[in-house]
């Protein structure tokens, strides 16, 4: 309270002074009483002694404590945090140091001052004047900045200033410490008073070379730098060439005129050299390029040629055997009238290949596609003479002087067949194992497909190669069988052949010591095989042990049935064209047989006394068959007419020389084309009375010629099978009742 | 080398022209040949009005794969004598009228 008294009336007081300056004294010596305001509180002695400490904050009351601001990120009001009263404007890095310390001491040391100067607190105040003329060149501050003033007075206020603001305000070492630095700073900035300094203070420490503005030197170094050299060097130059012409569009169009014809030149003899490859296919050919020597005739122009030829060769052929060509159309034998139960064959054309001279006819048979035109496949039977070379011919009727398709090969060929769809696909089977599928259109020169010589070939000869019914990729394939008792499906991939086996002909017999005591089983070797017409997976396979089995493409170990055939190998098994339950076979032991499915009897055998080459049915008859025996006789059956003898028995061939090995029906005309060892294919007109077509009985004048060749031959089995159960007919004489 | 044969038929006579790329005289080795064959090819029928267009495309095509200094003249009739680094010649007519010399010096 007194205080605050004390301060009131001191407020109150320069007011006062103002007007009356003596009076004030006056009047505060004499009257010691307190004037009191009414309001004041009333206290006690203690409380008025009671001091109450008032300390000034650095809290601004008038700043606002509540401000708050929406956080998107909370989604909420916050409150922010007041900013202090201090704002900063310039912040700078002091080089004070506390006297006391080890670096100070140093810097004195290194100054040359005394370091007792360090120790001085008091006398920072009591420096005389003449000291605090020098002006200090740093500045303290921790965070104030003053600018260095040089006059000496406003120094001076400043360190009164100081001093006073250091009395009146309480408990601040900081100010002590300031004005002690200051005093310091103000001894050791020191500039030009060096001397003085000297003088006055140190007693110790080393005489220090000093750092003035007017005796110091500059020092400088410079390094080594090492000499220059120049050296330099000239790469040679790429060769150069010089090139020199002239460019006129005559010379251009000069130019265009000689490359053309250069290449033309060119073409010409490429087209020569292919010539010349394919020259063994025919002969039209050469005969058209020398003909016409050197002219360049573009391709179709050739083709066309080669067209005109054909069918002039053809007409010269045709005059020349105009008498065989009219018979072939019109001659029917008139003496078969008169020959009951017996007919003829008309020899009509030979055909021979002259290459093929010395081989034997190994298959024939007729282009599905080309009434007149048929496959030959020469190859060799004999194993004592075997031949090199082999091919496969194709002759047409119209030009009997020359096959129409030579393809040659570098085995014997020995069997062959043309896909029913695709008539140009040719397949053979050779001697070496092989298979060859040729592309006739393209050229017969090299086969389209051929089996591998090393894992993709049968091990013995390819008997029979018969195409079977495309895959449902509509890839093309074929089955083959062969010595080896294999019998392979082949398929057609884009560039290769892929084979299965389908079946291993086992023998029943038992198993047998192989050379190196391993247990072999014995294999059949196939000699033939006929595909069921009617069921494609159901085929007929021969062998050369004399047995017939019936098997299925669907299983590869197991016969369905085995017939007890012959005693030699079966060389042709052939299905009835009306009756797909009726085949017959022929082998080398003299004899066909006719069979029926599922029965292990024949129906019918017949002994021809000479080995049987080759069986055929007639394609226009049930009850027609031929066949062709070693001896060069053709045998003609029919089973409507005489059940027991040939109706025709005819020698083709000279019989010492000549054997016939195959025979086939010409599925449209009524001839028959045979083949036999000396590479020589005849052709024979059949007489009539061998062709009879059935009378339909009065009753049914409508029924066709097919359905009634099934009846006839339904009629003749009928005849010729014995019941499968045999009833024993009731006895009708006895009737004893006892 | 016989790609796409121009035929023109005149009143009086049936005369050829041939248009397709015919190299005169060259020494670059055979890939690079055909690579600036095909080139040349290509400019000479994208700018076949312009021949200095032409000859540009070129030139620049032939510097970025085979080095700087190439020199190119398209033209239908002019003579010339030029001194050419080694295995870096090409001497070709295209288009039945134009003749093409590329050359690195």
């Amino acid at each position: 309270m007194p205080p605050t008294a004390a301060l009131k009336k001191k407020k109150g007081r320069p007011s006062q002074s103002r007007v009356d300056e003596g009076d004030d004294l006056e009047e505060w010596k004499k009257s010691k009483q307190l004037l009191r305001p009414k309001d004041q509180l009333e206290l006690t002695e203690p409380e008025l002694k009671d001091i109450i400490a008032r300390q000034l904050g650095t809290n601004d009351p008038l700043i606002p404590q509540n401000l708050i601001q929406f956080n998107h990120a909370q989604g909420a009001f916050e409150l922010i945090p007041p900013t202090g009263p201090m704002i900063v404007v310039y912040e700078t890095q002091g080089t004070q140091i506390h006297k006391e310390s080890e670096e100070a001491k140093k810097q004195v040391e290194d100054q040359g001052l005394d370091p007792s100067i360090l120790e001085i607190t008091d006398s920072a105040e009591t420096i005389k004047p003449d000291e605090l003329q020098n002006i200090p060149e740093e500045t303290p501050g921790d965070e104030e900045t003053q600018e260095e003033e040089s006059e000496k007075p406003e120094v001076d206020s400043e360190m009164t200033e100081e001093d006073t603001e250091k009395e009146t305000e309480v408990g601040e070492g900081e100010g002590e410490g300031e004005g002690e630095g200051e005093g310091e700073g103000d001894i050791e900035g020191e500039g030009g008073r060096a001397e003085d300094e000297e003088e006055k203070h140190h007693h110790g420490g080393k005489p220090k070379k000093l750092t003035n503005q007017f005796n110091f030197c500059e020092r400088a170094a410079l390094t080594y730098n090492n000499p220059v050299r120049v050296q330099d060097t000239q790469t040679t130059p790429p060769p150069m060439g010089t090139f020199s012409a002239n460019v006129l569009q005559w010379v251009i169009y000069d130019a265009y005129q000689e490359d053309y014809a250069a290449q033309q030149l060119e073409k010409e003899l490429e087209r020569e050299r292919k010539e010349k490859e394919k020259a063994p296919v025919s002969r039209h050919q050469a005969m058209t390029r020398k003909l016409v020597g050197k002219a360049q005739l573009s391709e179709a122009v050739q083709g066309r040629v080669l067209e005109c030829w054909k069918v002039l060769e053809r007409m010269v052929n045709q005059n020349t055997f105009d008498d065989i060509a009219k018979d072939y159309r019109y001659w029917e034998d008139p003496s078969d009238e008169f020959r009951d139960e017996e007919g003829t064959l008309l020899p009509l054309w030979k055909f021979t290949y002259d290459k093929t001279r010395k081989n034997t006819v190994t298959d024939i048979e007729w282009n599905p596609h080309y009434y007149d035109l048929f496959a030959v496949c020469f190859g060799f039977l004999d194993f004592m003479k075997p031949l090199d070379e082999g091919a496969v011919c194709l002759f047409t009727l119209k030009n009997p002087s020359f096959p129409e398709y030579i393809c040659m090969t570098d085995s014997a060929v020995m069997c062959v067949d043309t896909h029913p769809k695709y008539p140009y696909m040719v397949v053979i089977g050779l001697y070496d194992g092989s298979v060859n599928v040729y592309n006739v259109q393209a050229t017969c020169k090299q086969p389209a497909f051929r089996s591998n010589n090393v894992t993709n070939k049968h091990r013995g000869i390819v008997w029979e190669v018969k195409w079977a019914p495309d895959l449902p990729d509509g890839e093309m394939n074929f089955y083959s069988v062969s010595e080896d008792g294999k019998i392979n499906n082949w398929v057609l991939m884009q560039n290769d052949l892929a084979v299965t086996t389908i079946i291993t002909l086992f023998l029943a017999k038992d198993e047998v010591f192989g050379p190196d005591g391993t247990k072999l089983k014995m294999k059949g070797c196939a000699s033939c095989v006929k595909f069921h017409p009617k069921q494609p997976l159901i085929y007929l396979v021969g062998t050369e042990e004399g047995n017939i089995y019936k098997c299925s493409t669907a299983y590869s170990s197991m016969f369905l049935l085995t017939y007890p055939a012959h005693h030699m190998p079966v060389y042709r098994i052939d299905f009835n064209r009306y009756n797909s339950d009726i085949f017959i076979s022929c082998s080398g032991d003299w004899r066909i047989k006719i069979w029926e499915d599922n029965r292990l009897e024949p129906l019918f055998v017949f002994d021809v006394g000479a080995c049987v080459g080759d069986v055929k049915w007639a394609p226009y008859s049930s009850t027609v068959f031929a066949a062709v025996t070693n001896e060069g006789k053709v045998y003609v059956f029919d089973l409507n007419v005489n059940k027991y003898k040939p109706i025709c028995v005819q020698a083709i061939v000279s019989k010492k020389r000549n054997k016939l090995t195959r025979i086939t029906f010409n599925p449209i005309q009524p001839i028959i084309i045979v083949g036999d060892d000396k590479g020589c294919i005849s052709t024979l007109k059949l007489s009539p009375n061998l062709r009879i077509p059935c009378k339909a009985p009065k009753k049914q004048q409508h029924l066709d010629q097919w359905t009634l060749q099934c009846m006839k031959l339904d009629k003749l089995l009928s005849l010729v099978r014995e019941p499968a159960t045999l009833d024993i007919p009731e006895d009708t004489a006895e009737s004893i009742e006892s | 080398m016989g790609d796409g044969e121009g035929r023109e038929k005149q009143e009086e006579t049936k005369k050829i022209i041939h248009t397709y790329p015919l190299i005169r005289h060259s020494d670059m080795p055979e890939e690079m040949k055909q690579e600036a064959m095909e080139l040349v090819v290509t400019a000479c029928e994208k700018y076949s009005t312009n021949n200095e267009a032409a000859a540009k495309m070129i030139k620049d095509e032939m510097d970025k794969k085979f080095g700087p200094p190439f020199h190119v003249v398209v033209g239908e009739g002019f003579g010339f004598e030029i001194s050419f680094e080694c295995t870096n010649l090409l001497y070709m007519f295209s288009g039945g009228n134009l003749a093409i010399v590329v050359w690195k010096c």
